[in-house]
């Protein structure tokens, strides 16, 4: 189960800032082409950007740790699924903050449901 | 050379740079970018804290790459220029789409 770490690491990372779609109204994941514009262009220059390392030797990935699961010139599949989560939760922060500011932390509330509420 | 540090700086140039000039989506003046740099910041430590962490690191380093600074835990401080620049750039991109409220 150890070469599933990073991977879980990366779920993790995605289940802990779900509720900031729905409960803080980030709507990041609904907004799907907006978000796929967004994340297209990065992936792609962080891709070369990990292939250039790998091959240069900057860093590389501890086969205990990771699933064994390369992507085209020496990728792991893990360093993929990073540049597409760690984005995903950066815009999740950032509209749920911006949401937070615009509108209050008190409109986020669940509505009381006692009547004659002012 | 310490390559990964080199790259890392360009990154942070470039992508700096191409808010100020070309996108200017004005995230550095928005206090909703910095609160959630900044938010981020902290899981950044506890997550890539749990990657890099030297007992059973996830990512192992080549040390001549790289500064030989760690912080904090074993935190390469190069990763913290990957990070920004990773992050800044979706955020500009984000932004740069403009206010859609759906899709």
């Amino acid at each position: 189960m150890d070469r599933y770490q990073y991977l879980a690491l990366l779920g993790v990372c995605l289940l802990l800032t779900l509720p900031l779609e729905f409960v803080l109204d980030a709507r990041v994941y609904r907004r799907p082409r907006r978000l796929a514009r967004s994340l297209l262009p990065a992936v792609a220059i962080f891709y070369v950007w990990d292939a250039v390392a790998i091959a240069r030797g900057h860093w590389t990935f501890n086969p205990a740790f990771v699933t064994g699961w390369t992507l085209p010139f020496g990728v792991p599949l893990e360093e993929l699924s990073f540049f597409v989560v760690i984005p995903i939760c950066a815009l999740l922060s950032l509209e749920a903050v911006r949401n937070i500011l615009d509108r209050g932390w008190r409109s986020f509330l669940p509505r009381s449901r006692s009547v004659g509420q002012g | 050379m310490p390559e990964y540090a080199v790259a890392g700086g360009i990154g942070v140039l470039l992508v700096v740079g191409a808010e100020l000039a070309w996108f200017r989506t004005g995230i550095f003046s928005s206090r909703a970018y910095w609160i959630a740099m900044g938010i981020c910041l902290f899981f950044m430590v506890l997550s890539n804290g749990w990657l890099t962490k030297l007992s059973a690191p996830i990512v192992i380093y080549d040390a001549a790459m790289k500064t030989p600074w760690r912080f904090p835990f074993d935190i390469p401080v190069e990763d913290y220029l990957f990070g920004f620049t990773l992050l800044t750039l979706v955020v500009i991109l984000w932004e740069h789409q403009g206010d859609s409220p759906s899709g």
